[in-house]
């Protein structure tokens, strides 16, 4: 058991027990009434508009319920105290440090001291030259560390450093003329509630601070004793947990349940945002039916010199029948289909060659549209197509043209296309309220699917190699760790100049392009590859940032894996017969799974909450590309470009919900596989 | 005992000196603004200094704003929010109509009024009309313009040298033609050399559009304006400098490859000269943009002052922004080379001040002459800018990018934005 010893003086008060736990009564009476008042307030606020709404009654009741906690607490404790048992007495204390840390919080805040927090740095920039002499004391005191403890310099040492930096402090409390900060304190004291702030720290601290020395009066056992040292020592982290972390998230909760926009009082609408984010609906469209169709033939001068325009007797058809084309050269067919408000929609175009003119079709490059041949599309808007094919002079040509539409929108209102998927006459159409946000959902996810793989098995081949002992390796684990640790925004520039059509990837690939084809006498053309703006490799070379980056962290992660590997188990496999691919095979990767399923739980995560990459990789396009967006950089434009703050608190906890679904997937499936492994 | 002590010591020292700048019998006003580069930053202090000397009874503390991790107005709509903003700030003309609608400034109108020093007609009329205008008509005055600035054709005069061309040119003689013989021209010189280039972002395709005869919005700004002819004519032009291969690819910055000498034009405003002049080795110049088929055309960019609705010191408030809209403040930002003064018809001393920027060696005058016809970025009231800058933009890019026709874009842009306009919400 414990041996741990009772200080006999933290039995000693010069009060009487009883009058403390009187005391402490009427404080919770008082602590009481407040509670009830708050509480009440509560109730009665507006800031809950949507009075009808049953969440919006809920959400207003448990912070009132909230507030109310307190009391409850209070008048339990005081009871409890009555009949001197020990939980009483614990549960008092843990009101009244909590008020005292809280109180403390509040005065600092009535003094104004936290948003003067720049001008600490303009203060120690000021006066840096006096900071020298708090770096003197310092060494001083590391000297005197030093000195063994019964030398007679040792005590002196200390007193120096002591002096010197209270002598430093005297000297920045005169230059920074800390009598007018004193004078500012003293005159918050005009407002009640400084005044009262103070008493209640005051009290509550004599009541927290008397009733711990009641441990024999409450029958306290030693291991309650060491219980509430330990909630004691923990309490700053709980605190600054609660405060800090768990009091936004949980403001930020409710903020998603309401329309708050900067310098408001948010209004409460219960699911509206995530009835909004989440809306999705599946149409299909198969009433598909004929339209009014117009086809044009113009010469390779961009001259007209044929059309049918689909009138009466056949509407869903257009048709320039026998024309006789008078050069040879590229001639265009423009085909248009659509009628006001329904824009979209599937046609098909057919050129037939009657009879042959001056001689063979010879296109000088391939073209789409061809003799014989029937391309189908489908039209985005009533402006129709251009397409182009190759004729001799004297070639007879038949071409005929023939549009269908969709109604023009199966989706109700308030919902936009998302997408669609054609099969057969039908078309199922995916609507959205926000379609962006499936679309940014969409390259998210895609982003993590990509930047897994790609950042896990290189990532893994190189720790591997960097586990070797070869001399110099030290650095070369620095050098691959760099990326991790340096500046996104910073890479970002860097990685926008190796992207740009002119920048060094495309130089590379031109160079190695001219030397390919001067070897092997081939004409391959250079790619000149639009990494930031080709729609299709936008998102590819966000990933391909991102995967830079993380190699060089999952690398560390891998070698701090493989370093715990026993040696002995690859002198047994060696014994056993096996290559240096069935050690890997059967003792590496084995032995590894903890890490690896750590290295992809951290990858997907962080690939989840990607924003920076994108961000400043694509800042160039303002707003950034849909194929870049994601769904972090989504939340942010809803928050700081639309002022929806509501709206993306909403987006940020569908994150969130999403991310944790992910990983305790993970966890359940992977994780106990990789320790049964 | 000796070391609890000392850690004592160093964290009331770190503290107290904060209490004293909170501590003054005098009223302090925090104002901010958003600079370009730390020079600009050095002026603006500077200014602040100068201005608290002067001012009794009254202290300034001039904030930068932003950081490396958050931008200018992220951190000012989160300050807002938080109610720890400053009582003076500036924000960018687009704003104004949203900061206004959520009561987030103040309206300056009676302060302005009971003023005798101020004359509203010192500053350009573009910018006014925007803050001095109210959906219901009544008498507003949101803020103080803090400078302007306008677009130009920076071009290498080496490579049009090279190319055999005349510099571009005099006002309205250079047409879109011209300007589209001379990329051509220029993009012939070699493999690794563009006519043109322009960055993307909404004023740069919007001057086409603009130049064409067309506009953003309808008259009345309540709705979109871009669905006509005159949309399509602009962006055929603007579409087949990028399909043709004249111009730095969409989406890319032209800048470094405007500096680096490999491209031949350049659109941007007043705040890229800096940049030029201390990184570009050839010779170059400014002009003002071509003029399209509808005439000349450009944009007036600007910001203003404004004044935080909730600052406990409003005449004094007012006082400051008057006070760093003067011409002395203005010429002495202006003579650093990134901003134009926009008191245009009060002092001449600032705008001479602009004018001998860089002496002399850049066109200065260029950045004037589009300031006078240029089109107020202005703040839409009816509607959400940000929702409907999104749309534009992702449909723009399908344009230059080749991906979708001018007509299709003019057939549908309207559609796809009137969700954004409060006649329809």
């Amino acid at each position: 058991m414990s041996d741990v010893t009772l200080h006999p003086r933290s039995q000693e008060w010069p009060a009487s027990p009883s009058s403390i736990v009187t005391a402490a009564m009427i404080w919770h009476a008082v602590l009481v009434v407040l509670s009830i008042l708050v509480a009440i307030s509560i109730f009665q606020m507006d800031r809950f508009p949507n009075k009808n709404d049953d969440l919006g009654n809920a959400v207003q009741g448990f912070v009132g319920l909230v507030a109310l906690l307190p009391a409850v607490i209070a008048v339990w404790s005081s009871i409890l105290m009555l009949r001197r048992h020990s939980l009483g007495r614990m549960l008092a204390l843990a009101l009244n440090y909590v008020m005292f840390v809280l109180g403390i919080f509040y005065l600092l805040h009535l003094w104004g001291l936290f948003v003067g927090f720049d001008d600490i740095a303009n203060a120690l920039h000021e006066n840096r030259t006096w900071l020298i002499g708090f770096a003197f004391a310092y060494l001083a005191f590391r000297l005197a560390g030093r000195i063994p403890e019964k030398s007679p310099w040792r005590n002196p040492i200390e007193m120096i450093a002591v002096g010197l930096s209270m002598l430093t402090l005297i000297v920045l409390l005169w230059t920074g003329d800390a009598v007018k900060g004193l004078e500012h304190i003293f005159k918050t004291y005009s407002e009640p509630r400084t005044i009262f702030t103070t008493l209640a720290i005051c009290i509550s601290a004599f009541i927290a601070y008397s009733l711990l020395k009641l441990g024999r009066y409450f029958g306290e056992t030693p291991e309650q004793r060491i219980a509430w040292q330990g909630w004691l020592m923990l309490s700053p982290n709980i605190l600054g947990f609660a405060i800090f972390f768990a009091g936004p998230l949980l403001l930020s909760f409710y903020i998603s349940f309401t329309k708050s926009v900067p310098g408001h009082t948010p209004d409460f609408v219960g699911l509206s945002n995530y009835r909004n984010i989440l809306s999705i609906e599946f149409k299909i469209q198969s009433d598909l039916r004929d339209v009014n169709t117009s086809v044009v033939l113009r010469d390779p001068n961009g001259e007209e010199l044929a059309s049918n325009d689909d009138t009466e007797g056949n509407p869903a058809l257009s048709r320039i029948e026998e024309f006789t084309l008078p050069a040879t050269g590229l001639y265009a067919v423009h085909a248009q289909a659509g009628e006001t408000g329904r824009t979209t929609g599937p046609y098909s175009l057919a050129i037939a060659q009657v009879s042959a003119g001056a001689g063979e079709v010879a296109p000088p490059e391939k073209l789409p549209l061809e003799y014989g041949k029937t391309v189908t599309g489908e039209l985005k808007s009533q402006a129709g197509a251009d397409w182009q094919f190759y004729g001799t002079t004297g070639d007879v040509v038949t071409i005929t043209m023939r549009g269908k539409v969709y109604p023009s929108s199966v989706l109700d209102s308030g919902y936009n296309e998302l997408d669609h998927f054609t099969v057969g006459s039908k078309r199922l159409v995916i609507g959205a309220r926000e379609t962006l946000f499936w679309q940014s959902l969409r390259n998210t996810l895609l982003f993590c699917l990509l930047l897994v793989p790609l950042s896990i098995i290189p990532a893994l081949a190189l720790a591997i190699l960097l586990n070797s002992k070869i001399p110099g390796m030290h650095f070369f684990r620095a050098v691959y760790f760099l990326p991790s640790v340096a500046a996104v925004v910073g890479t970002a520039m860097i990685w926008r100049q190796l992207y740009d059509s002119r920048g060094f990837i495309n130089f590379g690939l031109a160079e190695i392009t001219q030397f390919i084809n001067s070897i092997l006498g081939t004409s391959i053309a250079d790619p000149e590859i639009r990494w930031l703006t080709n729609p299709s490799l936008i998102l590819f070379s966000v990933v391909l940032l991102a995967t830079w980056q993380a190699i060089g962290f999952n690398t560390v992660l891998f070698l701090a894996g493989l370093q715990g590997v026993p040696r002995e188990l690859y002198e047994a496999a060696y014994v056993d017969g096996a290559n240096r691919w069935k050690q890997f095979l059967n003792v590496t990767l084995p032995l590894l799974a903890p890490t690896t399923f750590f290295v992809i739980v951290t990858t997907i995560i962080t690939g989840l909450q990607v924003f920076a990459e994108p961000y400043a990789l694509l800042s160039e396009t303002d707003p950034i590309p849909i194929e870049g967006t994601t769904s972090v950089y989504y939340l942010y434009r809803k928050s700081f470009k639309s002022f929806e703050f509501g709206y993306g608190s909403s987006v940020a906890w569908i994150i969130f919900a999403m991310i944790f679904a992910i990983t305790l997937i993970q966890f359940r499936f992977t994780r106990a596989k990789a320790y049964e492994d | 005992m000796f070391k609890r002590l000392f850690v004592v010591v160093l964290l009331a020292a770190l503290i107290l000196p904060v209490l004293p700048t909170s501590a003054q019998d005098e009223i302090t006003l925090r104002w901010r603004t958003r600079p370009d580069n730390q020079a600009e930053i050095d002026v603006y202090q500077a200014a602040s200094d100068e201005i608290d000397a002067a001012w009794d009874g009254v202290t300034l503390q001039y904030e930068p704003g932003g950081s490396e991790t958050a931008g200018y107005q992220d951190t000012l709509i989160t300050e807002i929010t938080a109610g720890t903003a400053p009582d003076v700030f500036w924000i960018p003309g687009t704003d104004v109509a949203r900061f206004a609608k959520l009561g987030l400034i103040l309206n300056l109108a009676d302060l302005a009024a009971a003023d005798a020093d101020f004359d509203v007609n010192a500053f350009y009329p573009q910018q006014i009309e925007q803050l001095t205008y109210s959906p219901d008509g009544s008498t507003v005055l949101w803020g103080i313009p803090r400078d302007a600035s306008a677009f130009v054709i920076f071009y290498n005069k080496d490579l049009f040298d090279a190319a055999g061309l005349d510099y571009p040119g005099m006002g309205a003689s250079w047409t879109w033609d011209d300007f589209r013989a001379d990329a051509e021209a220029i993009t012939a010189l070699g493999e690794e050399t563009k006519g043109f280039g322009m960055n993307a972002w909404w004023a740069n395709w919007g001057y086409f559009v603009n130049a064409a005869g067309s506009s953003f919005f309808n008259e009345d700004r309540t709705a979109c304006g871009l669905g006509n002819e005159a949309t399509v004519e602009a962006l055929t032009f603007a579409q087949a400098l990028y399909t043709d291969g004249l111009a730095v690819p969409w989406g890319e910055d032209s800048e470094p490859g405007f500096v680096a000498g490999n491209v031949g034009m350049f659109v941007n405003g007043r705040w890229g000269t800096p940049n030029l002049i201390a990184n570009a080795t050839f010779n170059w110049d400014a002009a003002e943009l071509p003029a399209g088929p509808a005439g000349q055309s450009n944009w007036l960019f600007w910001g203003a002052y404004v004044v935080n609705a909730n600052t406990e010191h409003p005449q004094e408030a007012w006082e400051l922004v008057k006070k760093l809209t003067s011409a002395d403040i203005q010429g002495k930002v202006a003579a650093l080379g990134a901003n134009i003064p926009s008191r245009a018809y009060s002092d001449q001393a600032a705008i001479d001040a602009f004018l001998a920027t860089f002496d002399g060696k850049v066109n200065n005058q260029a950045w004037l002459n589009g300031l006078n016809y240029g089109v107020a970025e202005a703040p839409l009231w009816a509607g959400d800018w940000s929702e409907i800058d999104r749309v534009y933009g992702e449909e723009i890019n399908k344009v230059l990018k080749g991906e979708e026709t001018p007509q299709e874009f003019a057939d549908t842009i309207c559609d796809k934005v009137s969700g954004y306009f409060e006649a329809a919400q």
